[in-house]
């Protein structure tokens, strides 16, 4: 049998060579750890350890080369545990992400009051516009026709103007559906955010929740799908509540 | 023949200020004749309730969406030969397929202007 049978077999039953216990015992304590930077002498026994494990099959790799890579990932793991603390991701979801749907929904209700109002006057100087012909037809003696058709020209002209007001007003439709959209991606975001928050909290407060309340903090999160029906999926309360459990 | 511009026109769309925008354009090109709906499903009871002659509809609304009303008109006995303009921001070329093989008459990309609404208009239901 040769050395990689004997690991697949090994694999495959599951059971763990002295080798791989110590590199278990070894990455255990790593993750445990909290030092902000694993220390040197610890990454080099890793290394050791998965050489080890690999009965020499890794000679051929530097263990500089090696240790540089192991190294980067490290300090990549510890920027990414930093950016973590300093993006306060409870924030990000609880107040930062619904506070900027909620700016965004305030813009699609003000420019929807405001289109009204528009279209309301020009509503409004098309009746006029109307009243005024009519009184002027019925003046008497009444107005020279070619006057009067000069008049009627710029009647139309100024009913024309009112027409391009409303098709201007088409913008406040297209950007009101554009805005909807960002704030269905906002929506999705907080969502991500929430699960990274809910994950990482479920991590740390592993010995103190139990599985079932594990799934229902899940599950909640899986409900935060988009804009949301009233008295469907999580209000805000709801979101409080789950974060105030987690964090 | 001679277009009716007394026909009863149905415009639906779940944005007031844009059903406001089509019916001043519809009354602007003579048709004043209109009744209104916000989404599919109250369309569908519009239709019901009164004689239309040419439907206008969005297509994103919630309840039931203007292709869902699209397919509901197309496959009923009662209504299945109604004009029917879909007016969407979507302006995706599988969106427009789709609405034509469910049996849309003709497709308004948003925003459009009263000289657009004329032009499908005419090819809907004739020159006018």
């Amino acid at each position: 049998m040769t050395d990689q049978d004997q690991m697949a077999a090994a694999m495959a039953t599951g059971a763990q060579a002295p080798e791989e216990n110590s590199l278990q015992n070894s990455m255990d304590a790593i993750a445990n750890s909290n030092e902000e930077m694993i220390p040197r002498a610890q990454v080099e026994e890793l290394i050791t350890l998965v050489k080890d494990v690999f009965g020499g099959h890794t000679a051929s790799v530097n263990n500089n080369d090696l240790f540089a890579e192991i190294g980067e990932l490290a300090k990549f793991i510890n920027g990414a545990k930093k950016d973590l603390n300093t993006a306060k991701t409870g924030q990000i979801a609880d107040q930062d992400i619904p506070d900027a749907s909620n700016q965004l929904d305030a813009i699609v209700k003000m420019t929807e009051a405001a289109t009204g109002k528009i279209m309301d006057e020009c509503e409004r100087m098309q009746s006029v516009q109307a009243m005024l012909r009519e009184r002027l037809l019925s003046i008497e003696p009444p107005i020279d026709p070619d006057a009067m058709a000069g008049i009627d020209d710029s009647l139309n002209d100024m009913n024309t103007s009112i027409t391009f007001v409303y098709e201007a007003c088409n913008f406040q439709d297209v950007t009101g559906q554009r805005i909807q959209k960002v704030v269905k991606a906002l929506t999705e975001i907080e969502r991500q955010v929430l699960r990274m928050v809910v994950v990482f909290g479920l991590a740390q407060k592993e010995e103190s929740l139990d599985e079932e309340t594990k799934a229902e903090l899940m599950e909640d999160v899986d409900l935060l799908n988009g804009p949301q029906l009233e008295g469907q999926g999580l209000d805000q309360d709801d979101i409080d509540d789950l974060l105030n459990t987690l964090l | 023949m001679a277009v009716d511009k007394n026909m009863r026109i149905l415009v639906i769309d779940d944005f007031q200020t844009m059903r406001r925008i089509i019916i001043n354009l519809l009354r602007q090109l003579g048709f004043a004749n209109v009744t209104e709906a916000d989404d599919g499903t109250t369309g569908w009871e519009r239709l019901e309730a009164d004689k239309i002659d040419l439907v206008i509809s969005d297509w994103n609304m919630p309840q039931m969406t203007g292709l869902e009303l699209l397919q509901k008109v197309r496959a009923s006995e009662q209504y299945k030969t109604i004009p029917f303009i879909m007016v969407t921001a979507e302006g995706k070329r599988e969106n427009v397929i789709t609405a034509v093989q469910s049996g849309v008459n003709n497709y308004i990309v948003k925003p459009f202007n009263a000289a657009t609404l004329k032009e499908k208009l005419v090819k809907v239901i004739g020159d006018f």
